[in-house]
């Protein structure tokens, strides 16, 4: 299982209806693990589905990142993990982007970039509610409601950073809708990078992934929940 | 985060689209019962009127299908798909308001409750999510609801959207599109706005060598003639029977 959800679930132990929660991320990792097998699934039936199992098992670590070498510390002023994320961060509300700061970034970060997903949701997992690279490593945060127009400037601090495409394919934080009844959670993690990539507008996760791979030196997440209600 | 003239859609990327089919596709759509027939009359069955801002000129507008609310609703939202710009007038001002209260009566009317329902839930779907109405809101505000019924993330949250709230987006941005860039016989594309904003010369039966070269060269004027002022083409019948039936009551 991903280092980050074991992180969650740790998390989650502490709080109250720990258990609800509990059964919530399982059912969410299995539900990832087999939109991975359909998906994985071919004509030569069970053998590959069981390879698509297991690799599914093994989760989104080896497609996310390569294991952290370095745990960065991801808070926000505005969300905890395994808790309910406030409406304004989801189209509930406002769809406002989330403040998210960081500290204990690893000796010679560079670079850093934050990507936020959903492992229950996509086809394939994940479904991806925003990403946003190449801020500069003097950067301890983003702070709430980032852009969404793109004639509207980043703020001083960010003016490097570039959001790239979500799962809608637009350049911008869209927050958690899932559907009713059914709670989901969303993983906004950082990345600390060795060094600059260079990298140009209009990327997505996998184009980020790719472009990140080998130079991820830290890593860090946040990992609230969010449930809808009502039709 | 500043609260600048935003864009849903951008403009260009919008018109890379639509492009001069759209004119084409109105056509089709409006155009479903194409029978010789008159020239559509101006508002005979006046249920709404509104003075709709069209930059320049301040214009009082007699809606058929839609109340006054639902088109000053309808009304921003257009012009938040095509807004005008320094390109143009935009799609309030080419009428497709108009256009697409007219065609409620007629070609659309299957798709006058889709209308009265979505317009009814996204105007709760902004009071439920940014706590006004959809016109009392910043601009980013707007912007923003619109992403997300565009999205269907409006859809499940209390608003009560049929069918999902991307469908009704998916509606209106059609629509939007028709009146915009159809034929002006249908209502839209007042005075060839649509058209000039795409360079679209117009309809021409033959073209002559000259033609053809001032055409490629970008140098081709536009005739600013409906497909319906030549002979060869017949027009459509907009209204439906039943509105039609209703003058006489």
């Amino acid at each position: 299982m991903p280092d980050n959800t074991m992180f969650s679930l740790r998390l989650m132990l502490k709080d109250r209806g720990t258990r609800r929660r509990l059964l919530l991320h399982c059912r969410c990792e299995l539900s990832a693990t087999r939109k991975r097998c359909r998906m994985m699934k071919g004509p030569s039936g069970e053998l590959t589905l069981c390879i698509g199992l297991l690799l599914g098992l093994m989760g989104h670590q080896s497609v996310e990142a390569q294991p952290p070498v370095h745990r960065i510390h991801v808070e926000s002023s505005a969300m905890r993990s395994g808790e309910t994320m406030p409406r304004n961060f989801t189209p509930d509300g406002r769809n406002l982007s989330p403040p998210i700061t960081w500290s204990d970034l690893p000796e010679g970060t560079r670079e850093i970039a934050v990507v936020c997903s959903d492992f229950g949701a996509g086809n394939p997992p994940p479904w991806v509610h925003w990403i946003i690279y190449s801020i500069p490593a003097t950067a301890n945060g983003l702070p709430e409601g980032l852009p969404i127009l793109s004639e509207t400037a980043m703020p001083t601090e960010l003016a490097s950073a570039i959001q790239g495409l979500n799962g809608w394919r637009r350049p911008y934080y869209r927050g958690p809708a899932p559907p009713v009844g059914t709670p989901h959670i969303y993983h906004f993690t950082v990345y600390a990078l060795d060094e600059p990539l260079g990298l140009g507008p209009g990327l997505d996760r996998e184009d980020l992934l790719h472009a990140m791979d080998g130079h991820v030196i830290g890593q860090g997440d946040i990992v609230p929940i969010y449930e809808r209600f009502g039709n | 985060m500043t609260d600048e003239r935003p864009r849903t859609i951008s403009r260009r990327a919008l018109l890379r689209g639509a492009g001069a089919a759209g004119a084409a596709a109105a056509a089709n759509a409006v155009g479903v019962t194409a029978q010789p027939g008159p020239t559509p009359t101006p508002a005979t069955v006046p249920t709404a009127a509104v003075t709709q801002p069209t930059g320049t000129m301040a214009t009082r507008v007699v809606y058929e299908q839609l109340s006054a609310d639902e088109a000053e609703l309808l009304g921003a939202i257009a012009d938040h798909l095509i807004p005008e710009d320094e390109h143009g007038p935009g799609a309030v001002a080419a009428g497709a308001v108009v256009y697409i209260d007219r065609a409620l009566g007629g070609a659309l009317s299957g798709s006058r409750d889709a209308y009265r329902g979505g317009l009814a839930a996204f105007e709760r779907y902004c009071r439920s999510s940014r706590g006004a109405p959809f016109l009392e809101l910043s601009r980013v505000d707007q912007i923003s609801a619109l992403i997300d019924v565009e999205t269907g993330a409006a859809t499940g949250a209390g608003s009560g959207f049929t069918g999902g709230s991307g469908a009704f987006f998916g509606m209106v941005r059609s629509h939007v599109l028709q009146g915009t860039f159809g034929d002006p016989y249908y209502g839209g594309n007042r005075n060839f706005i649509g058209w000039d904003l795409i360079k679209y010369p117009g309809v021409r039966t033959a073209v002559s060598p000259a033609l053809q070269t001032a055409l490629e060269s970008g140098e081709l004027e536009p005739n600013h003639r409906s497909a319906y002022d030549s002979d060869n083409f017949e027009k459509a019948i907009v209204r439906s029977v039943t509105l039609e039936m209703r003058h006489g009551d």
